[in-house]
């Protein structure tokens, strides 16, 4: 899976947790989670659980540490996908 | 510095489902894991939990200018109904929580004895709110006053380049909202 494919996917992920819909229209690799898509924080874990689910990797802590922004996922997820 | 957090318990319930697998595991310690599944109201003390863990993470971002996603790391200590504690690297928050049927709300402080305003309002006014009391407590004017953002998100008002608020902070779910102040 490239990218851009990447990026599909997990729109489709974060999609049910959105709470700016512009925002989610205008989605690129440099949206940010809480800032712009206003998802609640307490939410977060359910994005890096289904993100686990969709691409069947386990996201340890160090990596959701960094899970804030679209980039931020693609470049863990990418780095998971790699390894496994 | 203070961090606030307020959770709607209604909309908290159909949001988030805390049964899910991975969902404890994850953001909660050990112990706090083993405290949740022992409860009389696990929900309850779920989201106590909760509120603890994000209002010393509020408080923390206003010192250091990073954002990170690490409940986990954020360990919490219940000391009564009202008072918590929690551990982050070397510092200790004292928390206060007011929880009953609708909502949990907290407030984590470094000080122990912190002197912390705070006021509940509907989430639309808060920003209004804010700017009376700070009009209210200094004189100026409230239209005078603006509200300024540092880079990681946290507010702070000013009275053109005077800064009015040693720290502020401010939550809002559902049908709740709520701003908290230390006045310089």
């Amino acid at each position: 899976m490239n990218r851009k494919e990447l990026i599909i996917s997990l729109q489709k992920i974060v999609k049910p947790y959105v709470q700016d819909q512009e925002a989610f229209k205008n989605l690129s690799e440099k949206t940010d989670f809480v800032n712009d898509l206003k998802i609640n924080s307490a939410n977060l874990v359910d994005v890096i659980l289904d993100l686990e689910d969709e691409f069947d990797i386990e996201i340890d802590n160090d990596s959701m540490e960094k899970m804030l922004s679209v980039k931020a996922a693609i470049d863990i997820i990418e780095n998971k996908l790699a390894d496994s | 510095m203070i961090g606030n957090d307020i959770i709607d318990l209604s909309l908290a319930n159909t949001e988030s489902n805390w049964q899910r697998r991975g969902f404890l595991e994850k953001q909660f310690t050990v112990n706090e894991q083993k405290l949740i599944l022992v409860a009389t109201n696990p929900f309850a003390l779920v989201w106590r939990f909760w509120s603890m863990k994000e209002a010393a993470y509020k408080a923390y971002t206003q010192q250091n200018e990073i954002r990170f996603y690490a409940p986990k790391k954020f360990k919490c200590i219940i000391m009564s109904e009202k008072e918590g504690l929690v551990f982050f690297k070397d510092q200790i928050f004292y928390t206060i929580s007011i929880v009953n049927q609708s909502y949990i709300f907290t407030t984590a402080s470094l000080e122990k004895e912190t002197k912390v305003y705070t006021k509940f309002v509907i989430p639309e006014v808060i920003d209004k709110a804010i700017k009376i009391k700070l009009a209210d407590v200094t004189t100026l004017s409230v239209i005078e006053i603006k509200q300024k953002k540092s880079k990681n998100g946290a507010p702070y008002y000013y009275y053109k380049d005077m800064l009015l608020t040693k720290s502020c902070s401010i939550s809002h779910h559902g049908n709740y909202g709520v701003f908290s102040l230390l006045f310089t």
